[in-house]
């Protein structure tokens, strides 16, 4: 099971978000846009990419990435509704 | 992108979305209608542009005014004419010969010469579909660009993000064009072998239109058609039926005097051949978006407590963002991240700057006062 935690230290070794600290970003942040974290597109990819990477889960369709891209509690939803259909 | 949902070319008052904005642009460049063509998502930019002299917006001739960020701080606009585009895609086709397209994917937007010149009138002059949407995955391009006769007008983001993922995919039937930003001669070569097709990377600028072409790892750029290139103190000057005749400088319209003079350090090989060394160190290039670093640097500058601010462009193959900037800080107070972060989205809107700060340093001066680096306090 992942936990937002996990995501977030994925998230922020991986767009090297250094001045960010985990416990700064809200389970329910928006990530893109200007009220929350404020990621752009190219982040969207790069996220993409280390959710690949790291938790081996693929994101196959923007239209449904841009439901599960919303906070970092739907990514985390996602991604184990992924690993746990995996096991099945 | 599975299914077909075809837009009519029309005129939109104020196109949001990619679909609006490709099917606008083309609506004004089919009826010869003057359009001010601009990223609606940088407030710097649409404040500046909404200050400007609305007379300045008609100028005879003109098919279209793009904006580039300009090295003193305030945006340049490029005054382009139809003829300029026109001669410009035929000289790209030309080096396409031999290639059949029957549809253009494209990732790019178009509010800006890349999108609008490459992602629109060239699949416009080939008389294809141009296919797009608004947000690509990696793994969605990869899936497009499988399909037979598929030109792809996309950025070196896609390339290193498409060799990220080793997709077990052929694009031996398709072709990539990418922009200026360089695609590493490492990334070149993997995305050639792993997908065996080739990407040409186009070295171009919004004053100047496009200048040369590479293909793949290749070191060497090939001049277009009609482009004549030289050098002066080291850096390239071209002059070309695709540069600009009017720029908006300073919200004043100058004219433009062949040859351009660029900021790209060059070897000059021969009369058609050269070798890009680097750029002018004050100009970054992140995710595609050329911006200044003295624009930033003044804008730093101008926050409380802030007495010189350096930024040095750093690069890192391994991020699809590959520069990022290291921002030397002179000031009793120290500047915060996330101030940093908060500022920068206010003036550049919706791009995430990459950067890294240090503090607690003097920033070194030559004699006539240009800041050349800075010593650990």
């Amino acid at each position: 099971m992942i936990t937002t935690n996990d995501l977030k230290e994925k998230i922020i070794a991986g767009l090297g978000l250094e001045d960010i600290g985990v416990d700064e970003i809200d389970d329910d942040m928006a990530l893109f846009g200007d009220d929350g974290l404020g990621l752009d597109s190219v982040d969207a990819i790069e996220i993409t990419l280390i959710v690949e990477k790291e938790f081996n889960v693929k994101i196959k369709d923007m239209g449904e990435a841009e439901n599960i891209f919303s906070t970092p509690t739907t990514l985390v939803t996602y991604i184990n509704e992924q690993l746990e259909q995996d096991t099945k | 992108m599975d299914n077909k949902c075809y837009m009519d070319i029309k005129e939109i008052k104020n196109p949001t979305s990619k679909v609006e904005q490709l099917s606008h642009v083309l609506h004004c460049f089919n009826n010869n209608i003057f359009e001010v063509v601009y990223d609606k998502s940088q407030p710097a930019l649409v404040k500046y542009i909404e200050s400007l002299d609305k007379k300045i917006f008609k100028q005879d001739g003109m098919q279209f005014l793009y904006f580039t960020s300009g090295t003193t701080g305030l945006p340049t606009g490029v005054f382009k004419t139809k003829e300029n585009s026109l001669t410009q895609a035929k000289a790209l086709l030309k080096t396409l010969e031999g290639m059949k397209f029957n549809r253009v994917v494209t990732t790019v937007p178009f509010v800006h010469i890349y999108g609008v010149d490459i992602g629109a009138v060239v699949p416009q002059l080939l008389d294809i579909d141009i296919w797009t949407k608004e947000n690509f995955l990696p793994q969605e391009l990869a899936s497009e660009a499988e399909k037979e006769g598929t030109l792809v007008v996309t950025t070196p983001v896609f390339i290193k993000a498409l060799n990220r993922i080793k997709k077990d995919a052929n694009f031996s039937k398709s072709y990539f064009l990418t922009s200026t930003a360089p695609v590493s001669k490492e990334d070149g070569k993997i995305f050639h072998e792993l997908y065996n097709t080739s990407v040409s990377q186009l070295f171009a600028s919004t004053e100047t239109g496009l200048m040369g072409h590479k293909k793949d790892d290749e070191d060497i750029l090939e001049a277009y058609e009609g482009v004549s290139i030289g050098e002066k103190y080291k850096m390239l000057r071209v002059s070309s039926p695709f540069v600009t005749k009017k720029i908006l400088n300073n919200g004043v319209i100058e004219d433009v005097k062949p040859p351009f003079q660029t900021e790209d350090i060059v070897e000059i090989l021969n009369e058609k051949e050269f070798k890009l060394l680097g750029r002018s160190s004050n100009l970054a290039k992140i995710a595609g978006k050329r911006i200044s670093t003295q624009q930033i640097e003044g804008i730093i500058e101008a926050m409380d407590g802030i007495d010189c601010v350096l930024i040095k462009i750093r690069k890192d193959d391994r991020a699809l963002k590959d520069e990022i900037l290291d921002i030397y800080v002179e000031s009793k107070v120290g500047l915060d991240a996330k101030v940093l972060r908060k500022v920068l989205k206010e003036n550049f809107g919706s791009m995430n700057i990459a950067f890294k700060i240090f503090n607690n340093v003097s920033i070194t001066r030559s004699s006539v006062g240009k800041k050349i680096g800075f010593k650990e306090l």
